[in-house]
C-alpha cells in the first residue's frame, strides 16, 4: 500500500455496524454458532453477568475488517496485513459499534495503527493494533 | 430459535480425544485439535454481505468478515470452545483472498499456553490462558488466513 498519503496521528475512515438480535440470529444461521449466550433471548434475560444476549465476538470485529479494505482500496486485506486484538466488553443488541484506526507509525510499506472498536457512547469493546500492508 | 445453518456445507475431522478431555498439563503446543472443511457458496456470501452491509457483493472475492465463518462451527464441533472459557482475543494474519466456490480447510492446533499470577490482598491468583491456531487454506493449498485465538480458561480447569 502507498503510505505516502498518510501521516502519524491521522484517523482513518471508520465503519459502523448496528447490532440487533435479528443480525445475531442470522449470523448464527450463516456460521452455525448457536451458543445460548448469543441466541437464547429468554434464557439470557436474567444472566448475572450480561443480563441478556451478547453478540458473537467475531461480529464485534466486523467494522475494522471492512475499514481496512476501505483504506487499502481492496476487497480483501493485502497479504501480511495483521490484527492483534483483545475483547474488552460484550456487544449487546441495540448497540451501534464503529471502528477507530489512528496511525501511530508509518513504514515504507505499511501503517501501524492503534485500533478501537467502540459503542455509541465511545466505550471500547475491542482494543488492539493493526498493521495495514 | 429455529436453526437454519446448512450443515451440508461443512465436514470435520480429527482425533477422538477432544480439547476438553485434556488437563492443562496435557495441553501442549502443536497438539492436533482436528479441523474441517467449509464450502463457500454464492448464496451464503450474498447473505453475509447483505447482513454486514459489506459492499463486496456479487464479486468473486468473498466478504472479509467471512474469515471467521469457515471455522466457527468447526470449532464447536471439535469442542475447541471449552465450556466456561472466555474468548480473550485474536491475532489475525491475512494471506490470499477466499473466493466463491472454494472449499476451505481449517486446521486447529494448540499454539501455546501460559499461566499469569497476580497478587492481591496477600493472595496469589493464577489465571490460565490457552492459545489455539486456526489456519485456513483453499483446495489448492493456498493459505487464506491464520488466526490465533486466545482463551482465558475457567478456574475449574485441572
Amino acid at each position: 500500500m502507498d503510505t505516502a498519503r498518510f501521516n502519524v496521528g491521522d484517523t482513518l475512515p471508520s465503519k459502523t455496524l448496528a447490532v440487533t438480535q435479528a443480525l445475531i440470529n442470522e449470523y448464527a444461521d450463516i456460521c452455525g454458532d448457536y451458543n445460548t449466550l448469543h441466541v437464547d433471548v429468554a434464557g439470557m434475560k436474567d444472566h448475572p453477568l450480561f443480563g441478556g444476549t451478547i453478540a458473537h465476538g467475531t461480529i464485534n470485529v466486523e467494522p475494522v475488517l471492512q475499514a481496512i479494505c476501505t483504506v487499502q482500496g481492496t476487497k480483501w486485506p493485502s497479504a501480511g496485513t495483521k490484527i492483534d486484538l483483545q475483547f474488552r466488553a460484550p456487544v449487546k443488541p441495540g448497540m451501534t459499534i464503529s471502528s477507530v484506526l489512528v496511525v501511530k507509525e508509518k513504514k515504507a510499506d505499511s501503517l501501524i495503527c492503534d485500533m478501537t472498536i467502540q459503542d455509541q457512547d465511545a466505550k471500547p469493546c475491542v482494543k488492539g493494533t493493526v498493521e495495514i500492508k | 430459535m429455529e436453526q437454519k445453518f446448512n450443515t451440508e456445507l461443512i465436514t470435520n475431522f480429527g482425533p477422538d480425544t477432544l480439547l476438553p478431555d485434556l488437563t492443562f498439563a496435557e495441553m501442549q503446543s502443536g497438539w492436533d485439535c482436528g479441523g474441517g472443511t467449509y464450502k463457500i457458496t454464492k448464496g451464503e456470501v450474498e447473505k453475509f454481505a447483505r447482513l454486514m452491509g459489506d459492499p463486496n457483493t456479487g464479486a468473486e472475492t468473498v466478504p472479509v468478515g467471512m474469515i471467521y465463518i469457515y471455522g466457527l462451527r468447526i470449532c464447536w464441533d471439535r469442542k475447541v470452545f471449552i465450556d466456561q472459557a472466555v474468548r480473550a482475543g485474536d491475532t489475525i494474519t491475512f494471506h490470499n483472498p477466499a473466493k466463491i466456490g472454494d472449499t476451505i480447510t481449517t486446521r486447529l492446533s494448540i499454539a501455546d499456553k501460559k499461566e499469569v499470577s497476580k497478587e492481591k490482598d496477600g493472595q496469589v491468583k493464577v489465571t490460565k490462558f490457552l492459545y489455539v491456531n486456526m489456519s485456513a487454506e483453499n483446495q489448492d493449498g493456498a493459505k487464506i488466513v491464520d488466526i490465533v485465538m486466545s482463551f482465558m480458561l475457567p478456574k475449574t480447569m485441572k
